[in-house]
């Protein structure tokens, strides 16, 4: 029987997946965070990646697959110790992973890796260069991330390993940038600016980390939804009222206000607001037959659950 | 509104109610053009169609369903002659279809152009998008000429400048067919007599334009005068290859294209008996 590890199991995603896999495999997990209230049979360990207590936990468990979601995502704590745990978490969770002969590697990254540039075409697939670092630097460990699971993608070539790339996951227990965003009672937005976004909902992105498990999917995969959706027109479906700022007012303030954490996002997210980063997920549904169940407007109106 | 322009709100509405884009539940495609929003933004243009330059089409019936290539000269100091012959596709196409407008990459970054071309349904003409849209079968307009059509002298006029060639290869490798589009009257309607190609370079802008109205009227000065339009549409080309041919075999299909278009213009101006009373 197939044992999956799941790092980052405390998470919103973490928690979904490990109940998706329960009923045909055996689940554990390790986190920093508490999930008391997780079924009897998913073991769990609250252990640090980087340290010796993780490798310790792989010796014990042995898990034949491992899922890899065990990020800081947040972006108001201190950068050095994100990027480290980010960083030199994966690096640590994929030594393991071949040093310990685990059979296939989930890492699950972002569609916004690609950053929100200008020149962006529509629809950009797996071997669009990832330009997110260039103006948002906040993001750079994200992309860093990403970078060490395609290297060992190379490296290590006896262990299936899949890079997922979703595109902004919506739903009532995950927390992303853009859902948290969306769950702004009076988001702000660009003036002048109303970019094409690409959505899924919480339970389609566990269905397509699954079908990858499952398949034992080796490469890089765009994941994408049920589609396209102006971002003003989703701020209104989510239950919000879009409050359009000048840019030359808007940037300033979150210049000034970032820095003391008092919005959640950096002066580069705004770019995410601007222009339309759109992916193709074809590669992954071909491979898989991946197909979401929740359209767009199920998407938009469960972000708040109920 | 006045009678006329309440009406012609009405006939753009039906009009586009008929077009064959996919749309999605909240009436978008995938790129993000509304059918229903771009009908706000149609009415201006669809005022200038009738009664400014107040166009007349020959062939436009000419143009095939599903996936299509419209190439045109261009000419003018600014686009009208792309809003006129996407008026036309709307008003008079059977059925209407959206002449998706391939654009310059400074257009995202235009707060209110960005948001408006995109519900229009243009974007920036990179090979990418306009590959993603034909494929899309929609009807892609493109002006191979640029800039250089835009802002060339009068003496110049209805000589059409260098093509660039990537419109060819993208209609190769989709195996969409090209109508060529002949506009008469963009020419005329705010002639250039010099361009200052060094002081556009200083500027980091295409090259300088000095005409009638520019820059002695400031920006104003480009607008066009009221001259009446021709838009002729020839009979659809279709080319056999995969896109990926030698330039010099690609230059000879570019070249039929560039026939076709002179072959409108000429008729067009063969028909013209006054440049604002057509």
């Amino acid at each position: 029987m197939e044992k999956v590890l799941i790092t980052g199991i405390a998470g919103g995603v973490g928690r979904l997946l490990a109940r998706r896999l329960v009923a045909e495999t055996e689940v554990c997990g390790v986190d920093r965070a508490p999930w008391d209230a997780r079924p009897d049979k998913i073991a769990m360990y609250r252990v640090d990646l980087r340290k010796r207590e993780f490798e310790d936990v792989i010796r014990t468990e042995r898990p034949t697959a491992l899922v890899h979601l065990g990020f800081v995502r947040d972006f108001r704590g201190d950068p050095g110790r994100r990027h480290d745990i980010n960083v030199r978490g994966t690096q640590r969770v994929l030594e393991h992973c071949a040093a310990h002969g685990v059979e296939k590697v989930v890492v699950v990254s972002s569609g916004t890796v690609y950053g929100a540039q200008p020149d962006n075409p529509f629809f950009m697939d797996e071997d669009h260069p990832l330009s997110a670092s260039r103006d948002y630097p906040e993001i750079r460990d994200l992309v860093e991330v990403d970078t060490v699971a395609s290297s060992f993608l190379w490296k290590a070539p006896e262990v299936r390993t899949a890079i997922l790339r979703p595109v902004h996951v919506l739903g009532p227990h995950v927390r992303s940038m853009m859902g948290e965003f969306l769950r702004l009672e009076r988001p702000p937005t660009v003036m002048g600016f109303d970019p094409v976004l690409q959505v899924m909902h919480e339970e389609d992105v566990v269905e397509a980390i699954a079908r990858a498990l499952e398949a034992g999917l080796s490469g890089v995969f765009n994941v994408t939804g049920p589609g396209e959706i102006p971002l003003l027109t989703a701020v209104r479906e989510t239950g919000g009222r879009a409050v359009p700022v000048p840019e030359f007012l808007l940037r300033p303030a979150l210049r000034r206000l970032f820095p003391w954490r008092a919005v959640p996002w950096p002066e580069g997210a705004i770019d995410f607001l601007k222009y339309p980063v759109t992916l193709s997920g074809k590669r992954f549904a071909d491979q898989t037959g991946f197909e979401p169940l929740f359209g767009l407007r199920e998407t938009l109106r469960g972000l708040r659950g109920g | 509104m006045p009678l006329s322009v309440r009406e012609l709100d009405a006939e753009i509405g039906d009009r586009l109610s008929k077009v064959p884009t996919a749309v999605n539940e909240y009436g978008f495609d995938r790129f993000g053009l509304s059918p229903q929003e771009a009908r706000r933004l149609l009415l201006p243009a669809a005022l200038l169609y009738r009664y400014y330059f107040r166009v007349s089409t020959d062939g436009i019936d000419r143009v095939p369903a599903g996936r299509v290539l419209l190439i045109s000269n261009h000419a003018g100091q600014l686009p009208f002659d792309a809003a006129m012959i996407g008026a036309a596709m709307v008003l008079e196409a059977e059925p209407p279809r959206i002449a998706r407008g391939m654009g310059e990459y400074w257009i995202p970054q235009l707060p209110f152009v960005s948001s408006s071309a995109h519900r229009m349904g243009s974007m920036v003409g990179t090979p990418e998008n306009c590959k993603a849209l034909l494929e899309d079968e929609e009807c892609v307009m493109v002006f191979p000429e640029g800039v250089r059509g835009m802002n060339k002298t009068f003496d110049q006029r209805y000589k059409l400048q260098r093509f660039g060639t990537g419109f060819m290869r993208l209609a190769l490798a989709t195996g969409t067919p090209i109508v060529p589009v002949g506009v008469v009257g963009s020419e005329e309607q705010q002639p250039g007599f010099a361009r200052l190609d060094s002081f556009g370079k200083l500027l980091g802008a295409p090259a300088l334009p000095l005409t009638l109205g520019f820059p002695w009227l400031g920006p104003l000065g480009l607008l066009p005068m009221p001259v009446k339009y021709w838009i002729g549409f020839g009979e659809p080309l279709r080319f056999e290859g995969t896109g990926h041919e030698e330039d010099s075999e690609i230059v000879a299909h570019v070249d039929r294209v560039r026939a076709g278009i002179d072959e409108q213009l000429d008729r067009g101006r063969a028909q013209r008996q006054g440049i604002f009373s057509g």
